[in-house]
């Protein structure tokens, strides 16, 4: 198999905000921190759009490359992971990371900072499967279940995919190929002011 | 609704699927992507949906009516027209015809701000993509001229031939979960359950289906004719309460006890008005899951709150926009002191003293519930909806076709998901699009209904037409080629409706014919006072021009129970503009369902939509010196007045306010959250958009026009 990605279609994205909630109600997230977030450009104009966007399980992740301590890991299967035990909150890997996926909670230990935290792609963390520890500083582990993580299985109108990019990546290209081709295509008269 | 897959074009009127049904959009989508259908959306606000739109028309609220009429006008110019449809299935069109020829595209810019360019443009992209899906909702309806606007999407889509027809129709998306079953029951207080209204055949089918003896029941009222009168709507209840006793028509007492059951109360348009009418009553009673903002906002100590179980404490049947049924099952006991609303009921129905009489056919709740419902809904083809039937789609789901809805082999093999009603018998399939005349009825295909006599005289034209189908016009394996009547005598003093051996339903299909007959959609309804519909300008109107062309009703006596002001409201207009220049209109956000009590009290939809806030344009807001997330007052006629933080957008255009409705629980700024029982108040608070909806009300069904009043604002 493939790495582990998500896959955001835009066209599909309607901004309801159901990952978002679907993903702090399966972990139980504290409010303030957010795993994932929808993002909305030009809203309420003609150009408005929306994406859902979280940790996006870099390859060759930024934020693995900046961490004083070495606690943030990559699975075999391209799942990247925090251990926040180890994690001394510094929030380098916050600068370092393109999408503002790390998140750190308000009132901690640490200050403003604490173990960072991040989308876990409903993997959980370093400790054992489905032990109390794990569900506790990471919420719940249903890759480990064989299931798709909680905000793209919430998805109404499927516009978030996640799984092995492989599959991921026929599912958007049959979906694309659908749209048409040609003068016919799906967002021709975006792309060319005009519609055949 | 997951028909929308077949559509060629949609077109969603005063309807926001992104915000409020969600779910939907995966078949909406589906057709803008599989069948490159254009998704055309009208609105005053340019929605979510506007951002998935090929094209936007953005309309002034109210004016539905006059695009729809220009619509039609412009298609048959253009002989767009489908005449066979017309010809066989369509009556009244000739005087249709002649009143829409009035509203040019010209004269439709004048009343709706919508270019006539543009009606143009839609008219061709309907003619051109065909079949059209359309849909509406509260936008649509919630007007004064609510019952003419939805007339006129219902035309349109005869006009081109869209009815009955896979891929087009009209999908009217309902606003709450089990709302299509709820209105099936008819939980409303002009008609008994599934439509049959209150004449005295009416009681008395209904006194069979329960067991109950019809005199008995009679004796329940205050006299006889109480049974026969049309009682009070939800938007006008608290007129009741404060119009006193010798103002309304209720047997000279106002109301004095009020129990709210589900119900999330600042929906209610007026709601300072609503206020103060809780502190009037005499008892409330609020049973639901989490306390309302009635059992906050009620001053007095005669409030109770009885706690109500979840959808996910109980089980039973429930009716979706579609028409479908399905099995919800328990998932948990109700926690806590709750109970599921089947026990609430009981509780009282015993109290009262009535429990004997109330459940003669119902020993297995819910089972038997559903069953006794659906012996006596004939109307609607409910009858065929067995408990057991209902249970075996739910387990075999996995063997039903995405696209057409229908079981492909297994144990529910060729019947529709769901059953939608009707479902004649129990071998019916469920009739998946209504007055489809493609299938046989047997098969779930249908026709027009003949509910309105054979023949008709037309008081405009002196016109007569017939009101069956054509000859020839009719579902396959017919016996009767062409239009019919309606099934009656089969077994003598019954007909399809009251004859509860299910004979006559029986007799009907057996001949491959519907047992409600076949005949023509109506242009006309000689019943309503716009016969054909029309645009008549809000009560309270930005454009008092338009209002000398397109003036209101007169006014109304004893509509439900309450006399309800038209013309005499609209005659203020003038002097009302003045102060309040702004057009009002409300709708939804997705974080939040209906008045909110449920959403509001849930931590991560209240972070993600936390205040309330009006949508003001960026030009009006930087003439009026307001600023955004600054804190504005927002002002009604009626004397409301709301706090809330701005949200400047171009969402609304520059003549326009927008409130979400979801939010209680302050007044003028005010938090109360500290009258909500310990423990249970709501995350999210705010000022109630419904305090400033103005007075206004359907002409036919009195639902509140929220959608198209006047206000002012101005920086707090």
């Amino acid at each position: 198999m493939g790495r582990v990605k998500f896959l955001c279609d835009v066209e599909r994205c309607i901004d309801c905000g159901g990952c978002v909630v679907a993903c702090k109600e399966g972990h139980h997230i504290p409010v303030g921190v957010n795993r994932r977030r929808v993002v909305t450009l030009d809203s309420g104009k003609e150009t408005e759009k929306s994406i859902s966007v979280a940790c996006m399980h870099c390859a060759d992740a930024p934020c693995i490359a900046v961490c004083p301590v070495n606690c943030i890991y990559e699975r075999a299967d391209g799942v990247v992971l925090v251990d926040k035990k180890a994690c001394i909150g510094c929030g380098y890997c916050f600068m370092a990371c393109p999408f503002g996926a790390p998140q750190f909670p308000k009132g901690a230990v640490f200050g403003a900072r604490g173990a960072m935290d991040k989308c876990t792609f409903c993997a959980g963390g370093p400790e054992e499967n489905f032990s109390k520890e794990e569900k506790s500083l990471y919420g719940q582990n249903r890759i480990a279940e064989g299931k798709v993580p909680l905000c793209s299985g919430m998805c109404a109108t499927k516009a978030l995919l996640a799984g092995d990019a492989d599959v991921v990546a026929d599912v958007y290209r049959e979906r694309v190929f659908q749209r048409g081709s040609g003068a016919n295509a799906w967002g021709w008269n975006r792309a060319y002011k005009k519609k055949s | 609704m997951n028909d929308m897959r077949h559509a060629k074009s949609l077109i969603f009127i005063g309807s926001n699927p992104p915000e409020a049904h969600p779910v939907s959009m995966q078949h909406i989508l589906h057709a803008k992507e599989k069948n490159n259908a254009p998704i055309i959306v009208v609105d005053p606000r340019r929605t979510k949906l506007a951002a998935k739109a090929d094209e936007y028309v953005r309309i002034r609220p109210g004016t539905d009516a006059a695009f729809m009429l220009g619509l039609i006008n412009v298609i048959v110019a253009k002989g767009w027209e489908d005449k066979e449809f017309i010809r066989t299935r369509v009556s009244g069109y000739e005087e249709m015809l002649e009143v829409a020829k009035k509203y040019t595209p010209e004269e439709v810019e004048d009343i709706t701000g919508i270019p006539a360019e543009q009606t143009y443009k839609v008219a061709e992209m309907l003619a051109k993509n065909r079949p059209t899906s359309l849909t509406w909702c509260m936008g649509g309806t919630q007007h004064t001229i609510g019952s003419s606007i939805t007339r006129t999407f219902c035309i349109l889509q005869l006009v081109l031939g869209n009815m009955g027809k896979s891929g087009g129709g009209t999908n009217i998306f309902r606003g709450h979960d089990n709302v299509q079953g709820a209105t099936d029951m008819c939980i409303l207080s002009h008609s008994l359950p599934a439509y049959y209204g209150l004449s005295d055949g009416a009681w008395k089918h209904w006194c069979r289906v329960w067991d109950v003896d019809y005199d008995w029941m009679v004796g329940r009222f205050k006299s006889k004719e109480w049974m026969n009168k049309k009682g009070f709507t939800l938007s006008r209840w608290f007129d009741g309460v404060l119009e006193g006793e010798d103002k309304i028509h209720n047997g000279g007492t106002s109301v004095k006890a009020l129990i709210q059951w589900g119900c999330g109360s600042n929906s209610n348009s007026r709601f300072h008005d609503v206020k103060k009418a809780y502190n009037k009553l005499d008892l409330l009673v609020v049973v639901d899951p989490f306390p309302t903002s009635a059992a906050a906002l009620c001053e007095t100590d005669n409030v109770y709150i009885l706690p109500a179980a979840s959808q996910y404490e109980t089980q039973g049947s429930v009716s979706s926009s579609s028409r479908q049924i399905q099995w919800r099952y328990k998932v948990v006991e109700p926690v806590y002191d709750s109970k599921d609303d089947y026990d609430i009921m009981k509780e009282f129905v015993t109290r009262l003293g009535f429990a004997d009489q109330y459940y003669k056919n119902i020993k297995q709740v819910p089972e038997d519930i559903t069953r006794e419902l659906g012996s006596g809904s004939l109307t609607i083809g409910y009858n065929g909806q067995t408990p057991e039937r209902i249970k075996k789609h739910m387990e075999n789901w996995h063997t039903f076709d995405i696209d057409t809805l229908q079981a492909k082999g297994g144990a529910c093999d060729g019947e529709y998901y769901g059953m939608p009603w009707p479902c004649w018998t129990e071998e019916h399939p469920g009739t998946p699009i209504l007055y489809d005349i493609s299938k046989p009825v047997n098969e779930g295909g249908l026709p027009f209904r003949n509910r309105f006599g054979d023949v008709a005289t037309y008081a405009m034209s002196g016109r007569v037409e017939n009101q069956l189908a054509a000859k020839g016009t009719c579902n396959p394996r017919s016996v009767v080629q062409g239009g019919y009547s309606e099934f009656k005598e089969v077994v003598p003093g019954t007909n399809w409706k009251t004859d509860l051996s299910q004979k006559t339903i029986k007799e009907a299909l057996s001949k491959g014919m519907a047992p409600f007959g076949n005949a023509r959609a109506r242009c006309i309804v000689w019943t309503f006072p716009d016969q054909i519909p029309i645009h008549r300008e809000p009560l309270h109107s930005p454009r008092p021009d338009i209002v000398e062309r397109y003036p209101t009703y007169k006014d109304k006596a004893d509509h439900y129970r309450v006399d309800t002001r038209y013309e005499s409201e609209q005659a203020k207009n003038n002097d009302i503009v003045k102060n309040f220049p702004y057009t009002l209109t409300t709708g939804r956000q997705v974080e939040h369902m209906g008045a909110g009590a449920e959403t509001r009290s849930n931590k991560y939809l209240c972070e993600l939509q936390p205040e309330m806030y009006a949508e003001i344009n960026p030009k009006l807001a930087n003439d009026l010196g307001i600023r955004d997330g600054g804190m504005v007052t927002v002002e009604s006629p009626e004397g409301g007045k709301i706090k809330c933080k701005a949200l400047v957008t171009e969402r609304v255009d520059e003549t326009t306010i927008f409130l979400p409705y979801h939010f209680a629980g302050s007044w003028e700024g005010e938090s109360y959250a500290d009258q909500y029982p310990e423990g249970n108040e709501p995350w999210a608070v705010g000022d109630s958009g419904n305090v400033i909806t103005n007075y206004g009300y359907d002409i036919i069904t009195q639902i509140q026009a929220t959608k198209d009043g006047l206000c002012k604002i101005s920086k707090a």
